[in-house]
């Protein structure tokens, strides 16, 4: 009996231990690169340096399909930005606002000018980090990209997505100069490349969900110390300042300012510790995934908005292995399209479902290191020749060697039958 | 002095009578040419160049350029002239060669659906085709210590055709160094806004100028005969100018189409009327964006902030060592009203007389076509020559500019420069004067 309590203890012990060893290594990611904490608009890791295990004997590269995030750029509307800045002003008018309050008023005035034209607009820094992922690509599998090669780049209507595009096909053409590049925008992919089913979108906040991301969350907003920093009186500026937007938003127009590199002003962010930033990428990646995972909490199926597009990336892909070379096909969208994509294929355990938000963290959902600007997802094809039947696809997350919830001989390589089929499997289990 | 007169006159319609038949020559040789602002510029013509004065060398491009050939903004013009001809064909109104047009638009009408506003194939053809012939006319740009700053106005065909421009670029070029950029931050100097100048642009005096004009210019009556087998439904049900104006437009379109190959409206117009449908067309654009009389005369300035930073920037480069391009991509409309500011190859012209057009030589397509561009070149000798010489290229053509030189079409960048400042801080002088005169 005392052996069984003991052994029970233990083990209590060991699960926590190991809860609070992962919940460091994301406290660990957010110290060592604050944007992480961001989640939509963390900053892609600008030195990619895993190595790619070689392929299995004489399986070669032939074929890439892509869908990639847009790369970093200004925020998209200015109510995120509007937030603080107006409760700001207003304090300012009463003069309630500290040394320090004047000082950080006037570092969002200087963000609000240089933002000012510029919503939504891609960054000097997005078109580097597509650069440097098309360049990445082209020389990785030179087999894919090599002279004469069609390379069919696809973007949604958005601007920022266009000129992403464009980057990353500039920089390829520096690699190779004589691939066969086209690029489209229209208005008639969109249907795959930006689907936002209204049906699914709108159903996401179940009272369950709502009940359970209440209940996470409260915990975790606020922040007494930065009203107190800011504000003369905190308790009278809580009449105007709603302290947990005023902090949540602060802490996005900061950390924001990580993804431009032209008028960088990243003096907000020191108003922060590691803990304040912490508690909001929790919040922000518990609301992530209901809104896009298999949460339990609203019927799981969230990742399906982007059926059309797995369906679409299959069909293409079956097409192109008919093909002696069919070279590259790249998209360019944005995360919302990206993250429930990971999660519908479950790339990397992203297909994790649970109804416990709590248990996102200890089982590695974490948003930030799945769509951060600039992130891609790479289905790399192989075989050893166009006869060859036996087709075998990797996929890289962020161009590193990522897993799929299915059994192969050959990790991290994948049988493409079977992965099609579960993939298909996956999809027929969908009722609308 | 009365035989001077007529002799003037004589040799004015002499002169104008020239032209016009050259206008109604150009239509004949291309119909295409009748679209007017959305003529898309031929691809793979390579113009010559006169060589340029001893020991000049070119060492800066400023380019603003239209968006390539594009789809339809506004589908109207696709589903409601669909609509009219389903109707008709529903009650059985149309004839054969109706019924055949209605298939026609059918096709078109697939053809651009959900496409509104996008740049075709061909657009980008052009696009890449420009910087193609840039690159190999003027090889002395293009040195590894050339640097590239390309732009857009916030708006995807135009943003299309910067990013196809700079693919050719990167293709031909290595390494590069190249920004681009399409921000709404750069509008002051790429599409400037001026709702004061626009509001004068259509007055009642000047719209009723032009719907006599419009009037005199019309013959839509045999057009719906060949399409419609019932006068009294085309009396009672259709709006004959609107449909004959949207059939014009269709057809200028189908230049840009995937399926401009299988199909053709030219067809259903004589050579007749496409001249007069061309005429309305290129009158409203001169109103709009030239030096037109009726409303003042001043529309082209709505671009003087383009010019005049074209103007400081052939300044500011003047201390640089390497070669440095400017590639701007904006909308066709203020390409046209650039090149009338501008004055480029007598464009500038200021009349009220809109039958005139035609014989002074101002044609739209000639003027900004889709794929078109302005491109000034600077030149000089070495980096501390003090008499930078300057050439302007209207669409790919040496153009000719209202100054005087001495090794045309290269002009002295110091005359260029004081008659372009001088010409807009005038107009500036006359309008924002606080002395009353």
């Amino acid at each position: 009996m005392n052996t069984k309590i003991k052994y029970t203890l233990l083990l209590i012990l060991a699960v926590g231990s190991c809860k609070l060893s992962v919940a460091q290594s994301v406290i660990d990611l957010i110290k060592q690169r604050p944007s992480y904490a961001s989640c939509n608009y963390d900053v892609y890791p600008d030195s990619i340096t895993a190595k790619l295990t070689p392929a299995p004997a004489g399986k070669k590269p032939f074929y890439i399909s892509h869908y990639g995030r847009h790369g970093s750029r200004y925020i998209s509307n200015r109510s995120g930005f509007d937030t603080p800045y107006y409760m700001m002003l207003h304090a300012d008018s009463l003069d309630e606002l500290t040394p320090t309050g004047q000082q950080v008023l006037q570092h969002m005035n200087n963000i609000m000018r240089n933002t000012e034209g510029r919503w939504g607009e891609l960054t000097g820094y997005g078109k580097q980090q597509m650069q440097k992922i098309g360049r990445r690509m082209a020389e990785r599998f030179p087999e894919v990209f090599h002279p004469g090669a069609n390379v069919t780049c696809i973007s949604t209507v958005v601007p920022r997505c266009i000129e992403s595009m464009g980057s990353a096909a500039m920089e390829m053409l520096q690699v190779c100069p004589q691939l066969h590049i086209t690029m489209q925008a229209s208005k008639r992919t969109q249907w795959y490349m930006n689907y936002q089913d209204k049906k699914l979108r709108k159903s996401y906040m179940t009272p369950e969900a709502q009940k359970a991301l209440d209940a996470y969350t409260t915990t975790r907003m606020g922040n007494t110390r930065l009203m107190e920093l800011i504000f003369k009186n905190p308790d009278i500026a809580e009449e105007f300042v709603n302290q947990e937007d005023f902090s949540y938003y602060l802490m996005k127009m900061g950390l924001f300012q990580l993804n431009t590199n032209f008028n960088r002003n990243t003096h907000l962010i020191g108003l922060f510790n590691t803990n304040d930033l912490y508690r909001m990428w929790q919040v922000d990646n518990a609301y992530w995934y209901l809104q896009h995972g298999a949460c339990k909490l609203n019927g799981g199926n969230q990742p399906y908005t982007q059926r059309h597009l797995l369906k679409k990336m299959i069909a293409d892909a079956d097409s192109c292995i008919k093909l002696p070379d069919p070279g590259a096909q790249l998209r360019f969208g944005h995360e919302t399209v990206l993250l429930p994509l990971v999660c519908l294929i479950g790339v990397n355990g992203f297909d994790f479902s649970t109804d416990n938000l709590d248990e996102l963290e200890g089982h590695g959902w974490w948003c930030s290191s799945v769509f951060p600007m600039a992130s891609n997802l790479q289905f790399i094809f192989y075989r050893s020749n166009p006869k060859d039947k036996d087709v075998l696809v990797k996929v890289l997350l962020n161009e590193v060697e990522a897993t799929l919830p299915i059994s192969t001989d050959c990790a991290p390589y994948y049988h493409w039958s079977d992965f099609r089929q579960y993939c298909l499997n996956k999809l027929a289990a969908y009722k609308q | 002095m009365k035989r001077l007169l007529i002799i003037f006159i004589t040799l004015t319609a002499a002169f104008a009578g020239v032209k016009a038949q050259s206008v109604a020559k150009d239509l004949q040789a291309d119909p295409n040419r009748a679209a007017g602002m959305f003529y898309a510029l031929p691809i793979g013509k390579m113009p010559k160049d006169t060589p340029a004065p001893a020991g000049k060398r070119p060492f800066y491009i400023n380019h603003y350029g239209c968006p390539g050939s594009y789809y339809l903004d506004k589908k109207e013009y696709y589903t409601d002239t669909y609509a009219t001809f389903a109707k008709a064909d529903s009650l059985g109104k149309l004839t054969k060669l109706g019924k055949d047009v209605f298939r026609r638009i059918k096709l078109l009408c697939q053809d651009a659906q959900d496409r509104d506003g996008e740049l075709t194939p061909i657009g980008a053809q052009q696009s890449r085709d420009m910087v193609k012939q840039l690159v190999e006319r003027y090889p002395d740009m293009f040195t590894p210590d050339g640097y590239y700053s390309v732009r857009s106005i916030v708006e995807n065909r135009c943003i299309m055709t910067m990013q196809e421009g700079l693919l050719q670029l990167s293709a031909m070029h290595h390494p590069i160094i190249a920004r681009s950029k399409a921000s709404l931050q750069e509008n002051r100097f790429m599409c400037p806004e001026d709702k004061i100048l626009t509001s004068q642009r259509t007055d009642s005096l000047t719209l009723l100028h032009y719907n006599r004009f419009v009037s005199l210019n019309s013959s839509d009556n045999r057009l719906m005969q060949s399409l419609f087998n019932d006068p009294f439904y085309v009396v009672s049900s259709i709006d004959v100018p609107k449909l004959a104006r949207q059939l014009f437009i269709l057809a200028g379109n189908v230049q840009h189409a995937n399926v401009k190959n299988k199909v053709t409206l030219w067809d259903i117009f004589t050579q007749n009327e496409i001249h007069q449908h061309w005429r309305k067309q290129n009158a409203w654009h001169y109103i709009n964006y030239g030096g037109c009389t009726l409303n003042g005369g001043y529309q082209a300035y709505l671009q003087r902030s383009t010019l005049r930073n074209m103007m400081h920037m052939g300044d500011s480069v003047l201390k640089r060592y390497s070669p440095l391009m400017h590639l701007r991509y904006t909308n066709e409309q203020v390409i046209m009203s650039m090149a009338c500011l501008m004055e480029l190859n007598d464009y500038g012209l200021h009349t009220d007389n809109l039958d005139s057009l035609e014989a002074y030589g101002w044609a739209n397509y000639r003027i900004a076509p889709l794929g078109g561009s302005i491109i000034m070149i600077h030149y000089r000798a070495n980096h501390d020559d003090p008499d930078v010489l300057v050439k302007v290229l209207l669409n790919g053509e040496e153009a000719r500019l209202p100054i005087k030189t001495d090794c045309a079409p290269y002009y002295h960048w110091k005359d260029v420069k004081r008659y372009y400042l001088r010409k807009i801080y005038r107009y500036e002088n006359r309008r924002f004067s606080h002395k009353k005169r």
